[in-house]
């Protein structure tokens, strides 16, 4: 499998990992290392003063690990560059998942917010990687101010139904000079697998992982799948054909008509 | 009568003395004596642990190692942010 490079930086695992819903930070850091990850996303809250001693992160391994702070609870471009400013004081890096979600129903990211978040951060010296629903043109939008990738969505967040925007995502693939890295919705290896498949450069999963049964487990199970979807993908997929075509000869049958 | 005045007045007095931060959304009252000077003095008071918290003071980004030279005033806003699990 071929290295994956964000803005300069080289990774040997295609499978990002977020870092919430797991039981315990015991559990969560055993996945991760299952996982084979070097991006964990996290996120920036309020540090709860009733239960300040609480280190839900104590356990990640800050040299294994990049940490990819997010902008979760962003609802327009000011409160999702505020957090970028955040998490570059608290983390001293500046990768960012920019994340603005206004619609808290179905989590959908606002493309005019995070274009104009994604422009301000860009300029500020942030790595951009946005969350954004599977949007060519803005993909291209973002590609263009300067984003070190683009996040289409396979799905809305934590739903696992997979990739509902498979056709769009392929044009993003087709179009994008940046990595493609398929965020959220992604419940299953086998989801993962198909992303990678049709040639995106990553995957980032976190629900379908922390909420398993054995989420070690399936952490397992989503490396491999990742893995499997890319080999597939760098070994040249033949297209899908309307007819039969044998697969054995078509000749020397055991009849002489 | 006169002595209900003279504790009201009391009451006014001390509770006037008291200072106040708003921490995170929560308005505190600190007695002069005990009112945190720093933000290390703040976190300290509050038993903020994690290694990763990160501060705002009146908008103002603070970094962690700035902490302890960062003065804290009467009537300030300070939120305190940490990383924590997130997707």
């Amino acid at each position: 499998m071929d290295k994956l490079t964000i803005a300069g930086r080289t990774f040997d695992s295609r499978l990002l990992v977020g870092t919430g819903k797991f039981s315990s930070p015991q559990v969560m850091a055993q996945a991760l290392v299952a996982s084979g990850a070097q991006i964990v996303t996290v996120a920036l809250r309020r540090v709860d003063i009733d239960n300040p001693a609480d280190d839900t992160l104590r356990e990640i391994d800050r040299d294994r690990y990049l940490l990819l702070p997010n902008t979760s609870g962003a609802r327009d471009a000011e409160e999702a560059v505020r957090l970028s400013r955040l998490a570059r004081a608290a983390t001293g890096i500046e990768w960012v998942k920019l994340e603005v979600t206004p619609d808290p129903y179905y989590l959908l990211p606002c493309p005019v917010e995070t274009l104009k978040a994604a422009e301000i951060l860009v300029k500020d010296g942030f790595v951009v990687l946005p969350y954004i629903n599977a949007d060519p043109i803005l993909a291209k939008r973002l590609q263009d101010v300067g984003t070190a990738t683009v996040m289409p969505l396979g799905s809305p967040i934590g739903s696992n139904q997979g990739l509902k925007t498979r056709v769009s995502l392929e044009i993003i693939i087709e179009q994008s000079s940046v990595p493609v890295v398929v965020d959220a919705g992604l419940g299953l290896p086998s989801h993962v697998a198909e992303a990678m498949e049709i040639g995106a450069d990553a995957v980032l999963v976190n629900t379908a992982i922390a909420t398993a049964a054995d989420p070690v487990e399936m952490a397992a199970a989503f490396k491999l799948a990742v893995e499997a979807g890319r080999k597939a993908y760098e070994a040249g997929p033949r297209a899908p054909t309307r007819n039969a075509e044998a697969s054995s000869p078509l000749t020397g049958f055991l009849r002489d008509s | 009568m006169q002595a209900l005045l003279s504790w009201e007045c009391f009451l006014f007095l001390w509770v006037s003395r008291m200072k106040s931060l708003k921490v995170n959304g929560v308005e505190r009252q600190f007695a002069p004596d005990v009112m945190p000077g720093t933000l290390s003095a703040l976190l300290e008071m509050l038993g903020v642990g994690p290694a990763t918290v990160v501060a705002e003071v009146d908008g103002r980004i603070v970094r962690r190692d700035e902490f302890h030279q960062t003065q804290i005033k009467d009537g300030q806003q300070i939120e305190l942010i940490k990383l924590m699990g997130g997707g």
